[in-house]
Order: C-alpha cells, then sequence, then structure tokens
C-alpha cells in the first residue's frame, strides 16, 4: 500500500470515528451537521481536522472537541491529532447533510 | 487561542445552589401567593404583597439570574469569572440576609433586623457587581450582549442602594419626598433596569445561538439598549429632583420603544432558524416573550392614568407588576432553566466522558412529561390569577395561586432530578 493510499485510509476512519461525535444539545452527530470542513493526514503531521462552530462561543464547543480529540486517539492510536477552529467560511444550515436536516427538522 | 466558555466556566458548586435556591424560593413564594390572595386586592404597598414581590425578585429572579450569568458570563464575555469564591460568598450572604429580610418584612418589623438585612443584600449585590465589572474588564468582546449585563448589573446595585435608604427611613424618616416615590424609582430600576436589560442581554446571545439562528439586527439591540437606559436615567433624575411622575409616560413610551426592538430582534431570530423542531425550553421562552405584551399593554393603561383616581387603577397596577414577575419573567426562567441546567450538570457530570463512553444527552436528565405538565398548568393559572386581580375575584385567585402551587411543585422535582442525576459508571469489562 502506498503513502497516497495510506493517508485516505486514516482520513476515512477518522471520518467515520468523527461520525460517533454528537453535539449534546442538538443529538446530530457533527459530520452530518456540517461542522467538519476538512479531515487531512500526512505521516509527519499526523491528522489534522479544520472544523467549525455553529457559533462563536457556542457552550459546547469544548466538549466537543475534547470528544473528537478522544475518539480519534482511540480509533486511530498512536497519531497526532490536530484539530483547528476556525470561523471562515461562517457555519451555514447550507453545510447540514440530508440526514442532519431531518433530525433537525429542517425538511 | 479558545474562544468557547465551557472551559472558563466556574465549578458547578458555584452555580448549582443558586437553581437549588431559586426553586425553592419559587414553591415558597406560589404557597405565599395562595395563603395571602386578598393582599392582591388591596393597594400594593401593603407588608404581604411586598414580602411576595421581594421574594420573586430576589429569591426566585436575581438569584438563579446570579447562577446562570456565572455560567454563562464565559460564553458571553469569553472571559474566566473573576472570583469564583466572591460568588461564593455573595450566595451565603445574598440567601442569608434574604432569608432575615423576607421575615422582617413579612411581619412588617422595621428594626434594625430589617436595616441590617437590607444592608446585607446591599453588600453582596456590590460583591456582584464587583464580579460582573473585573470579568467584563478582562474581556475583548464589544458585543450588545456584555454592555446590557454590565448596564444591568449597575441598575441591580442603584436598585439596592435606594431599598437600603428607604429601609431606613421606613423607621427614621429622612428622605424628602414621600415613600411612595422612592418606592417607583426602586420599581422600576429594579424591574426596568436589571431584570429586563439582563434578559434582553442573555436572551439576544442564547436564543439565536438555540434556535440555530443568525438572529435579528445588531443595531435594533443597540438602540434598544440606548432607549431603555436613556429612559430609565430620565425618569430616575426627573423623579428624584421634581419628585413629580407628570413625565412618566414619555419615559414609558421610550422604554416600550426598547421592548419592542428587542422583540422585533426574536420575531427575525426566530423566522431565520435552522432548528425547526423547537424543543420544550424554546417554548417556554418565546412564549413568555409573547406574554410580555401583557405588562406592555397593562403598563401602558397605567401610565396614561385612564383610571387614575378609580380602585381599578390600584387593580392595574397590582396586575402590571403580576403580569412582570409571574408572568413574563417566571415562564421565561422556567424555560431558560431546561435550556442552562441540564447543560451545566450534563457538563459537570459527564462531559469529561464525551466520546469515551455512550452518556445520557442533556435533555435525558429530566422528565419531559413533568416539564410539558406544568408548561400547560402554567399557561391556564396565569391569566386565572392575573383576571383574578383585575375583577377583583378571590376565588380565581385563590383557583389561579393554587395552580401556580402545583407548577412550582412540578418544577421542582424536575430541577432537583437534574441536579441529583446519578452517574452511572460503565463496566467496561461487561
Amino acid at each position: 500500500m502506498n503513502e497516497f493510499e495510506d493517508a485516505n485510509k486514516v482520513e476515512l476512519e477518522a471520518y467515520g470515528a468523527l461520525r460517533t461525535v454528537i453535539d449534546p444539545e442538538l443529538a446530530v452527530n457533527i459530520i452530518d451537521l456540517g461542522l467538519i470542513y476538512e479531515i487531512s493526514y500526512s505521516v509527519t503531521e499526523g491528522i489534522h481536522v479544520l472544523m467549525t462552530l455553529s457559533s462563536k462561543g457556542c457552550p459546547m464547543g469544548d466538549v466537543i472537541m475534547d470528544a473528537m480529540r478522544t475518539v480519534l486517539n482511540e480509533k486511530i492510536p498512536g497519531v497526532k491529532v490536530n484539530i483547528e477552529l476556525t470561523w471562515v467560511p461562517a457555519w451555514t444550515t447550507d453545510r447540514v447533510t440530508a440526514n442532519g436536516k431531518k433530525e433537525l427538522g429542517l425538511i | 487561542m479558545n474562544l468557547n466558555g465551557t472551559k472558563k466556566a466556574p465549578p458547578a458548586n458555584v452555580v448549582l445552589p443558586h437553581y437549588a435556591f431559586a426553586a425553592i424560593s419559587f414553591f415558597v413564594l406560589c404557597v405565599l401567593i395562595f395563603l395571602s390572595s386578598s393582599s392582591f386586592l388591596g393597594h400594593y404597598f401593603d407588608p404581604r404583597l411586598l414580602s411576595i414581590t421581594h421574594l420573586a425578585a430576589l429569591g426566585w429572579i436575581s438569584m438563579i439570574i446570579f447562577g446562570a450569568l456565572y455560567q454563562l458570563i464565559p460564553v458571553i464575555l469569553l472571559a474566566e469569572l473573576f472570583s469564583n469564591s466572591l460568588a461564593r460568598i455573595t450566595f451565603f450572604l445574598f440567601a442569608v440576609s434574604l432569608v432575615l429580610f423576607g421575615f422582617c418584612f413579612w411581619n412588617f418589623y422595621l428594626g434594625w433586623p430589617f436595616i441590617l438585612s437590607a444592608s446585607l443584600l446591599l453588600l453582596s449585590i456590590l460583591f456582584f457587581a464587583v464580579n460582573v465589572y473585573f470579568t467584563g474588564s478582562r474581556s475583548a468582546n464589544q458585543e450588545i450582549a456584555a454592555d446590557f449585563i454590565l448596564a444591568g448589573s449597575c441598575w441591580l446595585l442603584v436598585t439596592a442602594v435606594l431599598g437600603l435608604l428607604m429601609s431606613i427611613n421606613l423607621t427614621h424618616p429622612f428622605l424628602s419626598a414621600e415613600h411612595l416615590t422612592y418606592l417607583k424609582l426602586h420599581a422600576h430600576t429594579g424591574f426596568g433596569g436589571w431584570i429586563l436589560m439582563i434578559i434582553m442581554g442573555v436572551g439576544s446571545k442564547l436564543i439565536p445561538m438555540f434556535m440555530l439562528s443568525s438572529g435579528g439586527e445588531t443595531k435594533d439591540l443597540r438602540i434598544a439598549f440606548y432607549f431603555i437606559n436613556g429612559a430609565l436615567l430620565g425618569f430616575f433624575t426627573d423623579v428624584l429632583f421634581s419628585h413629580s411622575f407628570d413625565r412618566g409616560i414619555i419615559y414609558f413610551l421610550i422604554a416600550l420603544l426598547s421592548v419592542i426592538l428587542f422583540m422585533k430582534f426574536i420575531v427575525q431570530t426566530y423566522k431565520k432558524r435552522a432548528r425547526k423542531k423547537l424543543d420544550l425550553g424554546l417554548k417556554q421562552t418565546i412564549s413568555a416573550i409573547l406574554l410580555l405584551l401583557l405588562p406592555v399593554s397593562i403598563g401602558t393603561l397605567v401610565n396614561i392614568g385612564v383610571y387614575k383616581g378609580t380602585s381599578f387603577h390600584l387593580n392595574l397596577s397590582t396586575a402590571y407588576i403580576t403580569s412582570i414577575l409571574i408572568g413574563f419573567v417566571s415562564l421565561m426562567i422556567i424555560g431558560q432553566t431546561y435550556k442552562t441546567l441540564p447543560f451545566i450538570v450534563w457538563l459537570h457530570k459527564f462531559g469529561a466522558l464525551a466520546g469515551k463512553e455512550k452518556t445520557p444527552l442533556p435533555k435525558d436528565l429530566y422528565n419531559e412529561s413533568i416539564a410539558n405538565a406544568h408548561f400547560l398548568i402554567f399557561m391556564l393559572a396565569y391569566p386565572i390569577f392575573l383576571s383574578g386581580i383585575l375583577l377583583s375575584q378571590l376565588l380565581l385567585l385563590k383557583i389561579g395561586s393554587g395552580l401556580l402551587i402545583l407548577v412550582a411543585l412540578l418544577y421542582n422535582i424536575n430541577v432537583f432530578r437534574i441536579i441529583s442525576y446519578p452517574v452511572i459508571k460503565k463496566n467496561h469489562h461487561e
């Protein structure tokens, strides 16, 4: 397996792991909420997750990010995890998946 | 940089006693309302009515606002609370002095214990204001919500100073104007300056957050902030120096514009919300904001003075205060309890387990059927009680207040269920 396939595999594993992290206030997982902008992996840098929150100062923000670290360390042990929070672009409901929209009552 | 407030929040033992004390106060308040229903048919300067008003404004409303603000200030101001120890001291001082104050007021015992309790209340409020001020000074947040909280705390301090002066004046008269003049100032700075301002500030931040909405126009909130403060300052200085309420209607209308702008902001927030299915906490919050139309309407009638000189004017005045404290503010607090308390307890008991094992969600910490039941009973009890005041019908007052006791009882069951929710450790070997 080459380095590219390795990266793809880890990114997919990370994606699957993050699907188990629930926003406790909304009871919807963070992937379906569209909070994750990008997941990338390299041998030297480890897993890098670029994410946002539904609002600045979101009371659940720290809990969500801690839970993300926990599940990533558990599912992909020995790999460095770096979570980067961004407000650009700002989160909108356009980022919510069809499943998430259903759970939020949007459709 | 940590842009979230959770890690800046104080320990749960700083916040939770406020919720517990407030819930018990709400129950005691409803029992006292039931026992003294006939007082609601007379003049508002009545020891029983004044005790009930203070228990509502301080023991129930202010106590829960203090607790909630200690938790929410890190979220709103993005700064750590200045002092957790000061918050603990404030709680004990406020609670003890309030019990003494309430006892003295109820029995109209106006000796030194009454003045002492009013002094201690002022001291505890000063501690709270100091804590908020120094927390605010650490914050670079320029949001309007922060301005509302800081200004609201200043108005609370003004209210408490006036309260102490009046408590001394009752036994050693020294104030130049009639006691009722200061009572009206005290009431307006307390309701408009403290309670309303905090609701507008905190609501402008939390309601869009909970509804997943981009919110309304911040410009409207800023204008609302200047209007309400301008109205209060104008009213305060005018009455203080002229001892006249002749221009009261002008200040009332300016304050009304402020309330209308806040309601406009909430309507826009509601329309833009991504979260279409509102949970019970939000339903109660929105209902409370709709109930704000009642004090607005009754207050307009009181201030225009169409019934001045008649006994109905007194009924209207009592109904005005009741519609603020028991109607709008109480339902708002009940609703926001379900948005904040489960989150605080969940964070304390399960936050560290998130991602490691399956945990209950904040909404699982209370019984939703009980919460639904007391919401429906409240929506029945409150109009009955208010009609009792307006129609001078003791039977309606008794039925309404009896139902309010049931509301408070069910609310207390859920509050203490949330606070005492057990942490069941999962056995990983199973």
